[in-house]
């Protein structure tokens, strides 16, 4: 196997996780090598190197070299101050993370996906609204992944669709037309379709549409392993 | 090498420390054999009781044999001040710097969301007991300076929040005897600020 070496890629990081005594194994998310698994040696412990730059979210340099499906971690400089995430934004952030890396595999290069991701975080940051950047990134990474929404004709006659038509969008399948609501799919207008395939959302009701439809779209995908970061959430909200 | 069965299992037991590796764990397993038999017995002994007695404290989560801990059961401490700390390292080094007098909660942990750890595994249930309790004024987020850590305050602050408790977080800045020029830029950017009024001479 072939010797790799990149210098100073823009990378983030995408997880963490403790490995052996002093290092880290992390999976990060590079704009031109896409995902891949990097062992930073020394990177744990009180004389720990890069110990405040290895964080996710921040936007990094990174260097890196090896064989196989591990590399080393050769050199990390920071690219930019961290996003100032906060709060419900901050945990919003570590979705992002969950499910890119639950759609993308080590070693395939994304560069489309990483530039959603950079905008996604820069959106959770200063949007008014952060449910927007969430959307438009599940739309993006839906799109990306080769399972995007398909707004210009119902899945029965394959017709163009009717902003005024009610449609059942359905995973796999598409918009199906309907004449009154079911119990579990989620329902929308011709219109409302189109307005969430664009990612444009106007107002609360498109975005809790937005919401249902993505979700019922990723899960589809995602098949039967939950996403962590949702039930986690799910633990924080204050009882009612 | 090969070691008789024994001796080997013991190598194999010790790897299981932090920091220690076959060199080291051979080293430890022949000292102990060939030159302190004595300890030997002695760490066996101080091993299996630690084991079987040590648990955690009902009220803190610190690590204990009693039913409380020192520190819960201690009567002159602060009851309204109440730190969260991620480990019983922690908990130790904050009471090592001797400047806190109050009482503390362990998350043996920090929220960690994709590898699934939320407030269940931290405890939390536990922790919003104490502060339904009411003597509890302000809850001191010591947790670690990392995005993990700053998620765990973030989300610890809006639970007291719920409570009505103050919650503060502890401050991040140059550390003492740091030059500001080998200070990383994110720890100098914090430090700006979070800068505080200097008292006139």
């Amino acid at each position: 196997m072939k010797a790799e070496r990149v210098e100073l890629e823009a990378a983030y990081i995408l997880h963490a996780r403790p490995y052996r005594e002093t290092s880290q194994l992390l999976e990060v998310i590079g704009r031109q090598h896409g995902r891949q698994g990097l062992i930073a040696r020394g990177a744990r412990g009180p004389k720990a190197r890069w110990r405040a730059l290895l964080q996710p979210f921040r936007p990094l340099h990174l260097s890196w070299s090896g064989r196989g499906t591990l590399y080393t971690l050769r050199n990390a400089e920071p690219a930019a101050p961290s996003a100032p995430l906060q709060g419900r934004r901050l945990l919003s952030a570590y979705y992002l993370n969950e499910l890119l890396l639950r759609f993308t595999t080590r070693g395939e290069p994304r560069p489309e996906l990483f530039a959603h991701y950079t905008a996604a975080l820069a959106g959770l940051a200063d949007a008014d609204n952060a449910e927007v950047p969430l959307r438009r990134f599940e739309l993006a990474l839906l799109t990306e992944s080769g399972y995007g929404l398909d707004a210009d004709r119902d899945a029965l006659h394959g017709a163009p669709i009717d902003p005024e038509q009610r449609y059942a969008y359905q995973p796999e399948r598409g918009a199906m037309p309907v004449e009154r609501d079911g119990d579990e799919q989620v329902v929308l207008t011709g219109a409302s379709l189109q307005a969430i395939a664009a990612g444009s959302f106007h107002g609360a009701d498109d975005l809790r549409l937005a919401k249902r439809l993505l979700r019922q779209l990723l899960d589809h995908h995602l098949g039967h392993r939950p996403l962590q970061t949702r039930r986690v959430f799910a633990e924080m909200r204050p009882p009612s | 090498m090969s070691f008789s069965p024994s001796l080997q299992e013991l190598l194999d037991a010790l790897r299981c420390l932090p920091g220690v590796g076959p060199k080291s764990a051979q080293r430890m397993a022949l000292h102990l054999l060939e030159k302190d038999r004595e300890g030997a017995a002695r760490l066996v002994t101080a091993l299996a009781t630690a084991a079987e007695r040590v648990g955690l404290c009902t009220r803190c989560r610190m690590l204990t044999e009693q039913e409380l801990c020192p520190v819960c059961a201690a009567t002159r401490r602060d009851d309204t001040l109440l730190c969260v700390v991620e480990s019983p390292a922690d908990l130790v080094a904050v009471e090592e710097s001797g400047g806190y007098r109050g009482r503390y909660f362990v998350l043996l942990g920090r929220l960690s969301p994709l590898d699934g750890i939320g407030p269940a595994e931290l405890g939390v249930d536990l922790l919003r007991e104490q502060l339904g309790a009411g003597h509890v004024k302000e809850l001191v987020l010591a947790t670690s300076a990392t995005v993990e850590g700053e998620a765990t305050a973030a989300y610890l602050g809006s639970l007291a929040t719920e409570f009505g408790v103050a919650a503060s977080r502890i401050a991040h800045g140059v550390p003492m005897g740091g030059e500001l020029e080998y200070v990383d830029s994110s720890t100098l950017f914090r430090a700006i600020e979070s800068r505080t009024a200097v008292e006139s001479v």
